[in-house]
């Protein structure tokens, strides 16, 4: 397919490849993270890491939003989706997310109207064709999501639709990177930053890594060129002592992101003082909530929730995983009592989850054999 | 040309097998066939002519023929007349 088959050509991906290989010291090793959940899919779907020297480590980034929810978010709006007057409406992969007692498609099942949907928008027609109930959207995802749930919002005030909520669980990208660069559990030697995300808030809020941290970032696209050659870019850098920002997606995504969609965001959102994340704990002023100016519109103030904080289930090491302490198959679940159909932890429900991709294309049977 | 534009078609676009195209980081090229300038949206498809209505607020003036990034409905990037991204 023109457009496609060039950015995943074996032969250049094998000169990238040897460019990798000739950027690398014997006996070092590198670890390098892959921010986005998007980029752990196209690594394992196409086999990128089979491209790259055995001291070059990729681990999988806290960019997976479905996989940083708490369960006590969940728990949140099964106590909405299960009021009589509710249409609760989400996105497909969150429908599979573990609360501490069900997931959203287990309480469907038991009666509770939830139902999928593609877009917030699809929420707010909902709202229209049935003014008599209370249509909720449980709205999650990065910057790349919250412009479409702050537009949809924007909308619904202006056409005066009033049985319109949200749940807000909009979490942004560089608290938590922050937080990972202080963790003490982790050294990294660079990052290949978020490709979609980017798109909205730009290159320029990734400046402190390389300033603050002396770690690359090169933010890549998600084809598998995309990928090798942000690999090749931080390598080249580590290689030449450098420690800088660039922008390997160059094509689609431009220095100062989307200003009409950031402009929207600060009107309909503010930042929580501090969100819970799955794994990472509580990260100040990380989330976003609905702002005073929408606060008619704002689920969590109208229905009352628990409220409560749920500790993941003892055999799930999700946490982990997330901060790339671990690879997925070393959890102690993995695969067993974990998959994909019966999820205990996050990383194994949304297909962007490292859990999720790892299992889904067979890359688990190739690590436990290594082992 | 500018026609009305029905919100929220049945038809979506994306493949499945490439992630979720609603949640994750993922994005996807749509051509865009018609524009409801008044309404704010444009009817798209995809290279499988599957069929999606669009909010094309945050990328500037968009006509038919031109090739957009959409996440979650929305229209993140405007990639130009038939550009691609990849």
């Amino acid at each position: 397919m023109k457009y496609v088959d060039e950015f995943r050509d074996p032969e250049l991906g094998a000169a990238l490849s040897g460019e990798i290989l000739s950027l690398v010291e014997p006996g070092r090793h590198y670890k390098l993270m892959e921010v986005c959940g998007g980029h752990t899919h196209s690594i394992y779907k196409y086999g990128v890491d089979d491209l790259l020297p055995e001291n070059v480590e990729l681990v999988h980034g806290p960019g997976c939003p479905v996989c940083v929810i708490p369960m006590g978010r969940v728990d949140d709006g099964l106590a909405i989706a299960r009021r009589e007057n509710v249409i609760f409406t989400c996105f497909g992969d969150m429908m599979r997310v573990p609360g501490s007692e069900q997931t959203f498609l287990e309480a469907k099942a038991e009666g509770a109207d939830i139902r999928m949907v593609y877009s917030p928008l699809d929420a707010l027609r909902l709202a229209k064709a049935n003014p008599e109930k209370d249509v909720v959207f449980f709205a999650i995802g990065f910057e790349t999501t919250a412009p479409s749930t702050a537009l949809t919002l924007k909308r619904a005030k202006l056409e005066g639709i009033e049985n319109f909520l949200c749940v807000c669980n909009h979490v942004t990208i560089v608290p938590p990177l922050r937080a990972l660069l202080e963790s003490p559990d982790l050294r990294l030697d660079g990052f290949i930053g978020p490709g979609h995300v980017s798109t909205i808030v730009g290159v320029r809020p990734f400046e402190f890594i390389p300033k603050d941290y002396g770690r690359p970032l090169v933010t890549s696209g998600f084809e598998p060129l995309d990928i090798l050659q942000g690999i090749q870019m931080i390598l080249a850098q580590i290689a030449a002592g450098k420690a800088e920002l660039e922008n390997q997606y160059a094509r689609v995504v431009p220095y100062e992101g989307n200003v009409a969609a950031l402009r929207v965001m600060s009107e309909v959102f503010e930042l929580r003082p501090h969100f819970e994340w799955r794994g990472l704990g509580f990260i100040s002023q990380s989330g976003l909530r609905l702002s005073d100016a929408y606060a008619d519109f704002d689920a969590e103030l109208k229905y009352e929730t628990p409220g409560v904080r749920v500790a993941d289930p003892k055999a799930c090491q999700c946490g982990e995983v997330l901060k790339g302490v671990i690879k997925p198959w070393e959890c102690k679940v993995f695969g067993t009592a974990c998959t994909p159909e019966h999820a205990i932890g996050t990383c194994m429900v949304s297909p962007e989850g490292a859990c999720a991709a790892y299992y889904q294309y067979g890359r688990f049977a190739r690590e436990r054999e290594v082992v | 040309m500018t026609l009305a534009v029905s919100e929220g078609a049945e038809c979506r676009v994306g493949s499945p097998e490439a992630g979720c195209i609603t949640c994750g980081d993922v994005a996807v090229e749509l051509d865009v066939l018609l524009v409801d300038e008044g309404r704010g949206l444009a009817l798209c498809r995809d290279a499988d002519d599957r069929r999606e209505s669009v909010e094309i607020a945050l990328v500037g003036d968009v006509s038919s023929g031109d090739r957009l990034l959409v996440h979650a409905g929305t229209a993140i990037v405007h990639l130009g007349p038939g550009a691609k991204a990849a």
